[in-house]
């Protein structure tokens, strides 16, 4: 059985479909790409995964269970965490107060939860930052505490939205070595969401293309790139036609 | 084990904060010894109610972001189950305080399970009809006295009695309520460092966020709630036992639950020490007012205009009370 498994996933909002009928599979230790043009149905389909949403047909397995109808929180329990597009980290809370309310799901303890923090923090390279409040931080910074205060749940499947959108190419590198890091090193399988494309095709192992709320292509990155399909979804039909026979 | 040590752990606050926190302590431990003015005293036992009532509305209201106008329903149910055992079975406070509580935390159950489907403020608007109707219920429930109120007459009992908590002295009351007040901070500090506290600041900010790192977001809300409740519903029963004299309309009007929210708002919500420097202002302002501006009868209510325009000067300039502003200043001097 499949590590985590979409089957048929459907999700409407009054008449419009933002996922429609959706099927994958990905394995344990997969680095898997979802991408696709702005509106394809990327984060709503995050959401129905993580339970913010109750998808409108459709089963949703995870590790082995039923997932479909339960709610966020029970699902984050069961190992599945996720960050934000929009919402970076708590403004209220310092970057050590952020971890650690992700590691206080495993512990009641508020000592361990600190210990805990600690390290993540240690890991990723945020331990200067640690008594920093989150607002004074730079995007790059803040992204990468919302994947700390993740970890601290200490999660089998990591889903990140778009954790590279409004980056130098600089910090573009560090994520991606977080990114890596978090799968290579702690064992962590990912999916990513991510309308840079090129981020996406370095780091993935597998990419999954959406547009309109459908699923148009899935294979290894080169594949999906020379899809006439997904070049048409990116570029749009006139660019297809015109660069007909080129290669 | 870890909670007690928590709850003794300010390490995080700077040192002058716990120089004057000192300072202030040891001026309410010998307060009685060198002021014998009544009036004073009975103002700081004001004070010190209204901190602990306001360190209850804080862990909801501050650190969770819920605001409730409804506190005063908590005072209520506390206040006359106490009265009301106490003048018609002789149950004394020790024991109708706890059942009190119990009452009070059932109540929040009941009203708050439904209303954490509300948010900000629609859930802040139904506490106040909430609290409403529970006061024109009492108004006309005969045996909690209906609009007549309830009397614990002293001369029934041999003061002082510490049992039922009726003393004829004030000072009696002053460092009861102190001792209290002192627990209560105490509980409040480790509250915030608790998983409860971390999961409430993190709700107040995103509640998707909170969900998706495991908390049962309206559980979490429920319980504070109800945590918030037995803080008001002790002092409620306190009330009882120190003003002697109950009517739903001082006990539980819309003054005390605005005047409530307002302090912790003004001192600063979703901080330790925020309640306890509202009260410190609102307090001894709303004593002076009354005794000045009340002998002029035309004047009265004028109180009331000063609250509304601290909440509107609170919230445009400066949302996290005093408090925000000495942590603004502190922020300021470090960069």
């Amino acid at each position: 059985m499949a590590f985590l498994e979409l089957n048929n996933v459907t999700k409407s909002f009054g008449g419009l479909v933002a996922n429609d009928d959706i099927s994958f599979s990905m394995e344990k230790g997969d680095l898997i790409g979802l991408i696709g043009p702005n509106g394809a149905g990327k984060t709503t389909l995050f959401n129905c995964i993580s339970g913010l949403y109750p998808v409108t047909s459709g089963r949703i397995l995870f590790d082995g269970r039923d997932i479909t109808s339960l709610k966020a929180y029970e699902i984050a329990r069961l190992g599945l965490a996720r960050t934000f597009q929009v919402y970076v980290a708590s403004g209220d809370l310092s970057v050590e107060e952020n971890v650690m309310v992700g590691c206080f799901m495993r512990t009641r303890s508020t000592s361990k939860a600190r210990k805990r923090a600690h390290e993540i923090l240690e890991d990723l390279n945020l331990k200067n930052i640690s008594e920093s409040m989150v607002s004074e931080l730079t995007v790059a910074a803040q992204k990468r505490v919302t994947m700390a205060t993740a970890l601290g749940s200490d999660p089998k499947l990591l889903l990140l939205d778009e954790v590279a959108a409004g980056l130098n190419p600089n910090e573009n590198e560090e994520i991606m070595g977080t990114i890596r890091h978090i799968h290579d090193d702690l064992g962590v399988t990912v999916m990513l969401i991510e309308h840079v494309m090129e981020l996406v095709m370095k780091i993935s192992d597998r990419v999954i293309v959406l547009d309109s709320g459908k699923k148009i292509a899935e294979g290894n990155p080169q594949n999906v790139a020379n899809d006439p399909q997904v070049i048409k979804a990116y570029l749009g039909e006139r660019y297809v036609k015109e660069h007909e026979g080129d290669n | 084990m870890e909670a007690i040590k928590n709850a003794f752990d300010f390490s995080d606050f700077p040192r002058n904060d716990l120089f004057v926190a000192l300072l202030v302590a040891l001026f309410l431990l010998f307060f009685p010894f060198f002021s014998k003015s009544t009036f004073a005293m009975a103002t700081v036992i004001q004070f010190l109610m209204f901190s602990l009532y306001g360190m209850g509305w804080n862990t909801i209201g501050g650190y969770g972001g819920q605001v409730d106008l409804g506190k005063a329903q908590y005072v209520g149910i506390g206040a006359y189950t106490t009265a009301v055992m106490l003048i018609r079975w002789d149950i004394p406070f020790w024991f109708s305080m706890p059942i009190g509580m119990f009452f009070a935390v059932c109540w929040s159950f009941i009203i708050g399970y439904p209303l954490f489907r509300l948010k900000g403020h629609y859930f802040a608007i139904a506490t106040i009809a909430t609290s409403l109707v529970l006061k024109d219920i009492f108004e006309v429930w005969d045996l909690v006295g209906a609009s007549r109120g309830l009397e614990i007459s002293p001369i029934k009992y041999i003061p002082p009695d510490f049992l039922r908590l009726i003393f004829n002295a004030d000072i009696y009351y002053y460092y009861f309520i102190l001792f209290f007040f002192f627990i209560g901070i105490l509980y409040v500090n480790w509250f915030r460092q608790s998983r409860l506290g971390f999961q409430l600041r993190s709700i107040k900010d995103n509640e998707d966020v909170a969900r998706s790192l495991g908390i049962n977001v309206h559980w979490a809300k429920v319980k504070t709630y109800a945590i918030a409740t037995a803080f008001v519903s002790f002092v409620g029963s306190f009330h009882a036992c120190y003003i002697k004299n109950l009517e739903p309309e001082d006990t539980m009007s819309l003054d005390i639950s605005i005047l409530i929210a307002l302090m912790a708002m003004l001192g600063g919500a979703g901080s330790l020490w925020g309640p306890i420097i509202g009260a410190a202002v609102l307090i001894p302002l709303k004593t002076y007012l009354k005794e000045w501006l009340g002998a002029m009868g035309g004047l009265l209510g004028i109180d009331l205009i000063i609250y509304a325009g601290i909440i509107m000067l609170v919230s445009a300039v400066e949302p996290k009370g005093i408090w925000g502003i000495v942590e603004k200043i502190r922020r300021r001097k470090r960069a």
